[in-house]
C-alpha cells in the first residue's frame, strides 16, 4: 500500500516522502482529526494519515467538500479539544480563508494546524502565491521546515507552539519539500493519544464573534502575538552556525540551498536556518546580525522575510544591507536552485560561482505536455462536445476550469477558453452569459470541482436565468490528485462507507429543468445530448446541465486487475484504414500511432480497451482484439476509488 | 557534491518507481539519499524528470551540469534534460522513442538521438530495455531492466551494489518476480556488452 511506511516502527530510518513525514510528525504529536481537500502538492498528507488510521483505527480523518469545509472541520474538532490539521495547497488557503481569519481571534482550547502547502515553479498550480503573507495578514504564526526530517520535526513543534497557545500555526511547505523523498528517523505515536475524546465547551465570548466581543478578542490577538514572537525565538528549529560578516539567511528550503551551494563554494560565511519566519523572531535576529554587514535572504516564493527583514533593521537602528529575491540576487520568480545560490553567493562575496556549462545536443525535440491519458472518458466528450457545437451554430465561449479537463486546452480539443480558478467555469459563464453578445457559455467542470466551488454558482444561474450549458464530468473521483473519493461517491477518505450525493437530483432540486445524464464514452451520445441541451438553452435563455458519465479508465484498470477482469485492446484493420487520420489527430489518442503510409496502428502496451476508437473511425477499421466482456463495458462507467 | 543521477522519461513508465527503488537501496547501503519528484499535471503521460541525489548533499535539485549519470526510459526525454548532466557524462537508455501526441510535430529517430547526444560528448549505452522486458512477460518491468543495466555497467556503484538493488526492487515492486529477473537481465545484458566492447577495443 502506498505510503505505509508512515508508521514506521520508532528509532527506524526510512526513505519518506516530505508529506508523509507531516503526516508522522502530525500522528507523533498526537492528532485526533485531520481534514483535507486534495491539491498538488498537499495531496499524500491525508492520504498517509488515512493509512495510519486504517491500522491503528485512529484519527479520523476526511476529505472534505472543499478547503474552507476542510478548515471548518478541524476548527470544530479542535474547539471540541481534539489537536486537529487541516491540509491543503496553497490556492485552497484563499477558499479557507473567511474562518482562517476568525480562527486567529477565537484560537481553540486544543491546538490546530493548517498545512498550506505551496508551489513556487507552479508545478501544477495556477499562480505562485505565497501564503506567509497569510500569516502576516492573520497573525497566524507559519512554521516552515527546511527539508524532509525537518517537515517531522516542524509539524511535532506546530503542534506545541499551537497547544501552548491555544492559536493556530500554520505549516507552509512548498513543492520540494512535500515531494522530496529523504531519510527519517520515525519518533514515537501513541496510539492512544490519537482517539478523539473531545467536548464542547461553552464560551460565548471567545467562540462568537460579534463586534462587541471581537474588539476585546482583537486586543488579545495583538499581545498573544507578541509573547508568540518571542516563544519562537526559543525555538528548536532555527540555528545559527560559522561567522564572518556576511549573514547567508536560509529561509525552509532556502537553508539547503545556501548551505550547500556555501560549501561548494567554499566560502566563509555564518549561516542561519529559519524555520519560524512569521512573526519574525526579534531575538533570534539580533543574535544572527550580530557583527554581520551583509545578509543573503535565501527563501522561496516572495521575499516576505526579506521586506520584514528591512523594517526590523530599520526600527532597531542597524546599519546592515539585506539582499535576496527583490533587488535581482536571486529571481523574483520561479524556484530556487543550487546555480542560483551559487551565483548569489559568488556576486556578493566576490567569488567565481565556476559554474559548469552544459552542453546541449542541439536537437529540435517537440514537446510533451501532459496529454489526456488513453481511456479518458473526456477524450470522446470533446469531439462530441465540438460536432455538436458546429452543427447547432452556436458561438460557444468554453468556461473552464481545474482538472484533468484543463488539458482540453491543448491541441486538438481547444475546448478551454478560460481556466481560472476551482468553479470558476460556471461562476464566470454566470457573467458572460449576461454580457456576451450572441454568444452561449459552455461551462465545463469535473465531479469534484462541482462539489468543491460549482454548485453555488449554478444555484446563481438558476435564479438569474443566466444562459449557459454546464457540462459536468463525471468520472467518479477527484483524478488530477491521485483519484481521491469525493463527496458523489460512496467511500471516504479512510475507505469506509459514505453516502455518495446524487449529482443529478441535485441539479435537479436546484431548479435546473433541462438535466441529462449521458454515456462519457460515446462521442454520438454527446453529440446528441448537447445539441439538444444548446437548442434548449437558445430557445429558453436558461440554463441546463449534461452529466458525462463514465469512471476515471486509471481508477477502472485498477479495479479490473483486483477483480480479475481482463480489458480487450483494439487494433487496427489495415485493409479497412484509409489514413484519413482522425484517430491520431482530431481524436488524438496517445495508445494510436500514425505508421509510414500514414495508416493507424494500436501500440497494444497503452491502449486501455475503452473502444471509443471504433466510434471515431468513419470506415470501422478498429476492432477489439478479442470481444470485450460486459463486466469491463460496465467497471468502466461505474467503477470508483476504494478510498485512502 | 554527492553523486547525481537524472531520471527521465515519460509520465506512466514507472519513473518515480525507478527512483524509490535507488533510494530504498542507498538507504540499505548505509548512505544518505535525497529524490525530488515530478506529480500531478506532468504524471499524465507528459514529460517527466526525477533527481536522485545521493551522499552528502543537502539540495534537492541537481542543477544544470552537475548530473553525473542520466537514465533515460525513453530517447526524447532523455535528450530534453541531458543538460543537467555535467559534459560528457554516461547516459544510460531505453532505445525507444515514444512520439508525443501532438498532431503536426516532427519527431526524431532514435539514431539521429543518439548520434546528436554522442557528438556533444556524452557516453551513450543503449538497449531496447522494453523489448527485452516484454521478453521477460511484463514489458512495464523496462524500468527495472534499465537500472540493471546501469548497474551492470558500474555507473549505479556510487549509489548502491547490485545486490542491495535488486533487494529494494523486491521490496519497493509487489508482485515482483518479473521485475528482479528484469534486473538481473539488465545487469548481464550490461556486462556483455562491456565484454564485447572490450574485445573490439582488442
Amino acid at each position: 500500500m502506498p505510503h505505509e511506511e508512515v508508521l514506521a516502527e520508532e528509532g527506524r530510518r526510512v526513505v519518506m516522502l516530505g508529506n508523509v513525514a507531516i503526516a508522522r510528525g502530525a500522528l507523533e504529536a498526537g492528532i485526533g482529526d485531520a481534514a483535507g481537500y486534495p491539491g498538488n502538492p498537499s495531496s499524500e498528507i491525508i492520504e498517509a494519515v488515512s493509512v495510519a488510521s486504517g491500522k491503528l483505527g485512529s484519527p479520523i480523518v476526511e476529505w472534505s467538500v472543499n478547503e474552507k469545509v476542510a478548515l471548518e472541520s478541524a476548527y470544530g474538532a479542535s474547539l471540541s479539544g481534539v489537536p486537529s490539521m487541516a491540509t491543503m495547497k496553497h490556492v485552497g488557503v484563499n477558499v479557507a480563508a473567511d474562518p482562517l481569519f476568525s480562527l486567529a481571534y477565537t484560537g481553540t482550547p486544543s491546538s490546530i494546524v493548517v498545512v498550506s502547502a505551496d508551489d513556487p515553479g507552479m508545478w501544477s498550480s495556477q499562480n505562485e502565491q505565497d501564503n506567509r503573507w497569510y500569516g502576516v495578514h492573520a497573525y497566524i504564526p507559519v512554521v516552515e521546515p527546511s527539508g524532509v526530517q525537518d517537515a517531522k520535526e516542524a509539524t511535532i513543534e506546530a503542534f506545541r507552539i499551537s497547544s501552548e497557545y491555544g492559536h493556530p500555526v500554520i505549516l507552509r511547505t512548498t513543492t520540494r519539500v512535500s515531494h522530496t523523498r529523504g531519510v527519517v528517523e520515525a519518533g514515537r505515536i501513541d496510539a492512544e493519544k490519537l482517539r478523539p475524546r473531545g467536548r464542547f465547551t461553552r464560551n460565548l465570548e471567545r467562540y462568537t464573534l460579534i463586534p462587541a466581543h471581537a474588539r476585546r478578542l482583537r486586543e488579545d490577538l495583538l499581545e498573544r502575538w507578541d509573547r508568540i514572537e518571542e516563544r519562537l525565538s526559543r525555538s528548536s528549529l532555527n540555528k545559527i552556525e560559522g561567522g564572518g560578516d556576511l549573514l547567508l539567511l536560509g529561509v525552509g528550503l532556502g537553508y539547503r540551498y545556501a548551505a550547500e551551494a556555501a560549501r561548494l563554494l567554499g566560502v566563509e560565511a555564518r549561516i542561519a536556518k529559519l524555520q519560524t519566519p512569521i512573526p519574525l523572531p526579534s531575538s533570534f535576529l539580533h543574535k544572527a546580525l550580530d557583527g554581520v554587514s551583509k545578509v543573503l535572504v535565501f527563501e522561496e516564493g516572495d521575499p516576505v522575510v526579506e521586506t520584514l527583514l528591512k523594517s526590523f533593521i530599520h526600527d532597531e537602528g542597524l546599519d546592515v544591507e539585506v539582499h535576496g529575491r527583490s533587488d535581482g540576487y536571486l529571481p523574483r520568480a520561479g524556484e530556487l536552485g543550487l546555480d542560483k545560490a551559487m551565483r548569489a553567493i559568488g556576486a556578493l562575496a566576490g567569488v567565481d560561482p565556476g559554474l559548469p556549462s552544459p552542453v546541449e545536443p542541439g536537437l529540435d525535440l517537440p514537446p510533451r505536455p501532459p496529454a489526456l491519458c488513453p481511456g479518458c472518458p473526456y477524450r470522446g466528450v470533446f469531439p462530441g462536445l465540438r460536432k455538436a457545437v458546429r452543427r447547432s451554430r452556436v458561438e460557444p465561449v468554453y468556461s473552464g476550469d481545474i482538472g484533468c479537463y484543463s488539458l482540453g486546452v491543448l491541441p486538438p480539443f481547444r475546448v478551454q477558453d478560460t481556466i481560472v480558478e476551482m468553479g470558476g467555469s460556471i461562476g464566470l459563464a454566470n457573467g458572460i452569459a449576461k454580457t456576451a453578445n450572441g454568444q452561449i457559455p459552455v461551462a465545463i467542470i469535473g465531479d469534484s470541482t462541482f462539489f468543491h466551488s460549482g454548485i453555488t454558482g449554478l444555484v446563481n444561474a438558476v435564479h438569474n436565468r443566466n444562459p449557459m450549458l454546464v457540462i459536468i464530468l463525471d468520472n467518479r473521483t477527484t483524478a488530477m490528485t491521485g483519484h481521491q473519493p469525493h463527496p458523489g461517491i460512496d467511500v471516504g477518505a479512510m475507505g469506509e462507507e459514505a453516502v455518495g450525493v446524487d449529482i443529478e437530483a441535485l441539479v435537479k432540486a436546484i431548479g435546473v429543468e433541462h438535466v441529462r445524464v449521458v454515456d462519457a464514452f460515446s462521442i454520438r451520445g454527446v453529440e446528441k445530448a448537447v445539441t439538444e441541451a444548446l437548442d434548449y438553452v437558445r430557445r429558453e435563455r436558461r440554463p441546463a446541465v449534461l452529466i458525462a458519465k463514465g469512471s476515471c479508465i486509471l481508477v477502472a484498470l485498477s479495479q479490473a486487475r483486483r477483480l480479475g477482469i481482463k480489458p480487450p485492446v483494439y487494433r487496427v484493420n489495415p485493409d479497412k484504414c484509409r489514413a484519413c487520420t482522425v484517430c491520431y489527430t482530431a481524436f488524438n489518442c496517445p495508445a494510436i500511432f500514425r505508421v509510414e503510409d500514414g495508416k493507424a496502428k494500436i501500440n497494444p502496451v497503452l491502449c486501455t480497451g475503452c473502444g471509443v476508437c471504433v466510434d471515431i473511425c468513419p470506415f470501422d477499421a478498429f476492432e477489439p482484439v478479442e470481444e470485450p466482456g460486459k463486466d469491463w463495458i460496465l467497471l468502466m462507467r461505474t467503477a470508483t476509488p476504494a478510498g485512502w | 557534491m554527492g553523486y547525481n543521477i537524472v531520471l527521465a522519461g515519460v509520465g506512466g513508465q514507472g519513473i518515480i518507481t525507478s527512483a524509490r527503488i535507488l533510494a530504498d537501496a542507498v538507504l540499505a547501503s548505509g548512505g544518505n539519499v535525497l529524490v525530488a519528484e515530478t506529480h500531478g499535471l506532468s504524471q499524465r503521460g507528459g514529460s517527466v524528470v526525477v533527481h536522485v541525489r545521493v551522499g552528502d548533499v543537502e539540495a534537492p535539485l541537481i542543477p544544470p551540469g552537475m548530473g553525473d549519470l542520466l537514465i533515460g526510459l525513453e530517447a526524447i526525454e532523455a535528450a530534453r534534460y541531458v543538460n543537467l548532466l555535467k559534459p560528457g557524462s554516461p547516459i544510460t537508455l531505453n532505445a525507444e522513442v515514444q512520439p508525443p501526441p501532438l498532431p503536426k510535430i516532427t519527431v526524431p529517430s532514435l539514431d539521429k538521438i543518439i548520434k546528436a547526444l554522442r557528438e556533444a560528448g556524452y557516453t551513450v549505452y543503449s538497449i531496447p530495455a522494453t523489448t527485452e522486458a516484454s521478453k521477460l512477460g511484463d514489458a512495464r518491468s523496462m524500468n527495472t531492466l534499465l537500472l540493471g543495466y546501469a548497474s551492470g555497467l558500474g555507473l549505479l556503484d556510487q549509489a548502491a551494489p547490485p545486490e542491495a538493488l535488486a533487494d529494494s526492487v523486491a521490496r519497493v515492486i509487489r508482485r515482483s518476480s518479473i521485475a528482479v529477473k528484469a534486473f538481473w537481465h539488465g545487469f548481464k545484458l550490461a556486462t556483455a556488452q562491456s565484454m564485447t566492447t572490450l574485445k573490439r577495443q582488442r
